[in-house]
């Protein structure tokens, strides 16, 4: 059984709308939902809480539905994006105060938090007030708050954006780590791609006007988006658009200068091929015979931790690929030719 | 941080705030000075005669009760109206909400009197008489009428500065503390009102000091108490010693009519000195539940 599942579900706020959305979470699992600013998830986690009323569709934790249940009795913890630490209380009190809730034993309520705070590595932050606290700080406290009552599901907002942006991959593989070892079901918003990388057991993307467009793996929403947005925001910086038409196994497609590109996949019809930039690759020398080959002038070379960026322009338009830092160096203005293998083009219908 | 919030609040249109803010102290240092003048000059109103023949006044202390009961009694009867109404203002929509909204602020800027006018035809009213007849008790021209009158202009003053701290509050800790939960009811008394702490004491010094300083509206509800037959109190004002009194600025009004300007005086000074105690120990306080908050 499904620990959320949310079906249809259809809200109306002022000129902001949802609607149609279907999402499910299994148990245990790391769901990250992935939007750009504005495509409304926190709306969408606002919804699965209970603060604004449903138009259409219906929301279920593990099986029973919560659409008419107020916050408290829904089974689902909140971490907000900037935590909402409780700014009177201490780092104890502040995870307490979900035991206290639930009238435990004092003894009890004693043992549980300070095993949550030496789990989360906080024991030595016991007294301190919020407003002394980093980020980092603020960032456990809070998950500790929200973990220490277990709930089904615990859903956090944006929970990296208010942290140092250096530390953030630390904090995210933190999030991934605790969420395994507390064998909780988490459901994550953001809207960075990496971010969600380093965390994701699956993904959900959202688009700027609130429709999910795609849900599934990292693998299946990188290798196989559902359309460019997807891919675009999975950084496939190469979306070309064209005709396709079979050629088992396979496909070609026709591109707009009139040039075809081979793909591995079997499709017919108006498309668009992606090109990861770190899918294409320079070739020492031209070779005719060779399917999808491009040539074109280097217009930028700038350098990445990884390697180089480097802009070409070609008959299909501008066309970005990263080279490793070891690869010989390339000047603006030199021809190059660049080849791309037919496994690595993406197919996505138009 | 108090300060830099505190400083926030100035326009910086006196180009920097620290000019603006000397500008502020170098008034109430002025005033100081004019009311230390007062004394030293020796002006036949300003004396210490005043104060001694104020003092020999046999319905003197009972105003000054008076006047601390009835303000207190206000402050607390606003709290328990206004803090509820101001949360309901800052957090729900209703129908009739804007209407409140114009009502409340409305009050701040009318003249008390006539706000006292119009509670006392309204407690004529038949009903709402007849109402009071059945609940055996009288308002208009009774010293519970100073309480009403002084509530009506307190609660606007409380309602006001405790919704703007309860704005103050992003609804999410509640969204938080209920996911957690804690009820609605458990998340307003243990998150909501301690978080709000500052702001609703300043809304209560606002009450308060509204309550005190009520004129216009007390004297027109119930006129004054000092020359009434003994009989016409209540056991319980002669038990609490506040009978045959009046407020403290109806009674300085009184001295004036009768020509006692050296007591008038006096009761002014008072009044001036009571309230500045009183907003003393509340700004104390306040600075004391900012420092349990932030742990510094």
């Amino acid at each position: 059984m499904n620990t959320l599942e949310v079906e249809n579900l259809g809200v109306r706020l002022g000129r902001f709308s949802l609607s149609g959305i279907h999402l499910s979470v299994r148990a245990g699992e790391y769901l990250v939902l992935l939007g750009p600013t504005g495509a409304g998830k926190t709306v969408l986690l606002e919804c699965l809480l209970g603060l604004h009323g449903l138009e259409t569709g219906s929301v279920r934790v593990r099986g029973r539905d919560v659409g008419r249940l107020p916050l408290e009795e829904r089974g689902m913890a909140y971490v907000p994006q900037d935590y909402a630490l409780f700014p009177h209380l201490t780092v104890a009190q502040n995870i307490t105060y979900g035991l206290q809730v639930r009238k435990l034993p004092k003894e009890e309520i004693r043992r549980q938090t300070a095993a949550m705070m030496e789990r989360l590595d906080i024991g030595h932050l016991a007294g301190r007030f919020p407003a002394r606290l980093s980020g980092g700080e603020k960032q456990r406290t809070a998950l500790g708050r929200a973990l220490v009552t277990c709930p089904e599901i615990i859903l956090l907002d944006e929970p990296l954006s208010a942290l140092d942006e250096n530390r953030c991959y630390e904090y995210a593989r933190w999030l991934k780590q605790t969420q395994q070892d507390a064998g909780s079901t988490f459901l994550h918003v953001c809207h960075s791609f990496e971010e969600a990388a380093c965390v994701a057991d699956r993904v959900a993307v959202m688009n700027d006007h609130g429709v999910m467009v795609q849900i599934g793996t990292l693998d299946e929403i990188i290798d196989q988006p559902a359309n460019r947005f997807v891919a675009r925001f999975t950084l496939c910086r190469n979306i070309l658009p064209g005709q396709a038409e079979k050629n088992t196994p396979g496909a070609r497609i026709l591109l707009d200068n009139g040039m075809w590109l081979h793909a591995g996949r079997e499709i017919a019809g108006p498309v668009y091929a992606g090109i990861r930039p770190e899918n294409i690759l320079l070739l020492e020398k031209r070779t005719e015979a060779a399917e999808n080959c491009f040539r074109g002038r280097i217009i930028q070379v700038s350098r990445r931790p990884a390697g180089r960026e480097i802009r070409v322009a070609t008959g299909c338009g501008e066309m970005v690929l990263h080279t490793p830092a070891s690869a010989a160096r390339h000047e603006i203005g030199q021809e190059v030719d660049m080849h791309v293998p037919r496994d690595k083009v993406i197919v996505m219908k138009a | 941080m108090c300060g830099r919030e505190a400083a926030g609040f100035f326009p910086t249109i006196f180009g920097r705030r620290t000019w603006f803010a000397s500008g502020v102290c170098a008034f109430a240092v002025l005033l100081l000075m004019a009311f230390a003048w007062l004394f030293i000059s020796g002006s036949r109103l300003t004396s210490w005669e005043g104060f001694a023949s104020l003092s020999r006044q046999p319905w003197f202390w009972r105003s000054v009760k008076l006047t601390l009961y009835t303000a207190l009694a206000t402050t607390a009867l606003a709290a328990v109206l206004g803090v509820p109404a101001a949360y309901a203002l800052s957090r729900f929509d209703f129908p009739g909400k804007k209407a409140a909204e114009v009502v409340f602020l409305s009050l701040l800027v009318l003249p008390a009197s006539s706000v006292g006018l119009m509670l006392m035809v309204a407690l004529q009213y038949p009903p709402v008489r007849l109402l009071q007849d059945s609940l055996h008790i009288r308002i208009v021209h009774s010293l519970p009428g100073v309480v009403v009158a002084q509530l009506v202009l307190a609660l606007a003053f409380g309602v006001v500065a405790w919704r703007v701290a309860f704005d103050q509050i992003h609804p999410v800790y509640e969204h938080v503390g209920r996911t957690l939960g804690a009820s609605s009811g458990r998340v307003f008394f243990n998150l909501t009102l301690p978080m709000a702490g500052k702001g609703i004491l300043t809304g209560a010094i606002l009450a308060f000091s509204r309550a005190m300083a009520e004129f216009g509206a007390v004297l027109i509800l119930c006129s004054t108490f000092r020359f009434r037959d003994p009989g016409r109190f209540s056991a319980v004002s002669k038990f609490l010693g506040i009978d045959r009194a009046d407020i403290l600025a109806v009674a300085m009004w009184m001295e004036m009519e009768e020509g006692q300007m050296e007591r008038g005086m006096a009761l002014a000074f008072i009044m001036l000195g009571l309230t500045a105690v009183f907003v003393y120990v509340l700004i104390k306080m306040k600075k004391r539940a900012f420092h349990e908050y932030t742990g510094s």
